[in-house]
């Protein structure tokens, strides 16, 4: 992405101001590296006995695996969100008040409680209601409960911000209303709103990670922790890696969703008309 | 009913750590963030460089990871902070990145022209920054920036996973404790909701206030 500058161009006196301020901070830079590997070597963090463990092959059997449930639960639960987000956008955008202000209540309340919260709430209360489950559907019902909110409120600025003619030629041409949105506005909503819906899932993905609670399900901080109890002295060389794995995944997603939008706006730049926004499509942001 | 009022002062003692944790948060991460979001626009190459590093590393490495390692990794090393200073640091050093990435994005907002027009009225690029950019900046980043303090409270609850007593750590021990879960946690479901209503209409009125007409 780019960042307008704030500087006119340089000249030959601030040039050499930026030339000696850029060595400071290459200076500070390589200051504060050391620091941590002298902080690391000093402990032996760094030495070949606290990365010994990480020779065997079963270790990284289990961190995959760990990660494979991380990936796994975003999985199910993007698409159970999915499900439920096309369902509650349907509900949000109908001209039947009840529903819509029904569906509307449900996801602000639900988009704005912790997902931790509801994660406790799965894995206490739906036991009690002879639903035995396993943790990992804990995990992916929470996941939804939460996710299928937000990615309703995502599809229905993605249905408002079309074009009325879009809805109006439908009609017009005797599709029903549910026709419409399924078969017309829907899938434009959905294609415009594809990077949200990656940045969402970059959510889901990060989310996983908090079934770390749940302390039976293998995910991949559990697994490093694990690994932790058996190899104290490679403890934080598990989570290293773990955090490296999540890093990884991400990174990748969030490239996806960059390629992703850049596509739209190729797309958007070709659009014979103008598009009028009802209402500006929120900002992508993963977190 | 008598075990809710039991539990009264300990839900008001979840709310108060959470809210503390949400003042440290917004404070904190404003103030690495608009750091970060000062070192991205720098003309320094190693500036940009570290701020990018930054913001890519701790906002792709999920919450919870940073908070087990930061809790139960780090003492390895001999770092070592009470575990609510420790939820407070993790919740700045992961809130950070998103509100320098929205800092830049509301500079990103303000035109060149604009710049250019102060440079010829003979504005100086400290008066520039401080009389023309930045309350343009400012006045389009209010929302986006609420709604990353908005994030945070409901990342607040992260903290219970190292067993900080805040709100969503107090209501699963309680709901444990009562098997009254519904009523548990629907109440504090109702505190998140509350909380994040009353920073919505914050946000709202500082937005009103500084908004502006292009």
């Amino acid at each position: 992405m780019s960042t307008v500058s704030l500087f006119d161009p340089a000249g030959p006196r601030a040039k050499r101001r930026h030339l000696l301020l850029e060595i400071l901070t290459a200076l500070i830079v390589i200051a504060g590296a050391y620091l941590v590997f002298r902080v690391l070597y000093d402990k032996g963090e760094l030495s070949a006995a606290a990365w010994a463990p990480f020779a065997e092959s079963g270790l990284w059997a289990l961190l995959g695996q760990g990660l494979w449930n991380n990936i796994a639960a975003a999985a199910v639960g993007m698409v159970l969100s999915m499900i439920t987000g096309c369902l509650l956008a349907f509900g949000l955008v109908s001209t039947h008040a009840p529903l819509r202000r029904t569906c509307r209540v449900y996801t602000d309340v639900f988009s704005s409680i912790p997902l931790l919260l509801l994660l406790y709430f799965t894995s206490l209360v739906l036991p009690n209601y002879g639903l035995k489950l396993g943790d990992f559907w804990f995990l992916v019902i929470a996941l939804t409960l939460y996710s299928g909110a937000v990615i309703g409120d995502l599809l229905r600025s993605g249905i408002l911000a079309l074009p009325p003619g879009q809805a109006e030629a439908s009609l017009a041409l005797g599709f029903s209303h549910v026709g419409t949105l399924r078969l017309v506005l829907l899938p434009q909503a959905l294609r415009s709103m594809s990077p949200a819906l990656v940045s969402q899932l970059i959510i889901l993905f990060k989310g996983t990670a908090l079934a770390f609670v749940l302390g039976g399900y293998m995910e991949l901080l559990r697994s490093a922790t694990v690994i932790g109890q058996y190899y104290t002295r490679s403890l934080l060389q598990a989570q290293f890696v773990a955090a490296l794995g999540f890093l990884v995944v991400n990174i990748a997603l969030g490239a996806l969703a960059v390629a992703l939008e850049r596509r739209q706006n190729r797309l958007a730049a070709q659009e014979p008309l103008p598009v009028t926004a009802a209402e500006p499509a929120p900002v992508p942001a993963h977190r | 009913m008598s075990f809710l009022l039991n539990h009264l002062g300990d839900f008001g003692q979840g709310v108060m750590v959470t809210l503390g944790l949400v003042l440290l948060g917004a404070a904190g991460s404003v103030l690495l963030g608009t750091l970060l979001a000062a070192l991205r626009t720098s003309p320094i190459r190693t500036a940009r460089a570290v701020s990018s590093a930054y913001v890519l590393i701790f906002r792709n490495v999920p919450l919870p990871v940073q908070m087990v390692l930061f809790v139960f990794g780090l003492p390895v090393l001999g770092i070592q902070y009470s575990l609510y200073t420790s939820a407070a640091i993790v919740l700045v050093l992961y809130t950070a990145p998103f509100v320098a990435e929205t800092l830049r994005a509301g500079l990103n907002t303000v035109d060149r022209g604009e710049l250019e027009a102060g440079r010829a009225l003979g504005f100086g690029p400290m008066a520039s920054l401080k009389l023309i950019v930045l309350p343009q900046a400012f006045a389009t980043v209010t929302r986006p920036l609420g709604n990353v303090f908005i994030t945070m409270v409901k990342n607040t609850s992260v903290a219970a996973l190292v067993g900080v007593s805040e709100l969503t750590f107090l209501s699963d021990k309680i709901a444990v404790d009562e098997a009254q879960p519904f009523i548990i946690f629907g109440g504090a479901a109702l505190c998140y909701l509350v909380i994040g209503l009353v920073i919505g209409r914050l946000v709202s009125a500082v937005d009103q206030k500084v908004a502006f007409s292009r």
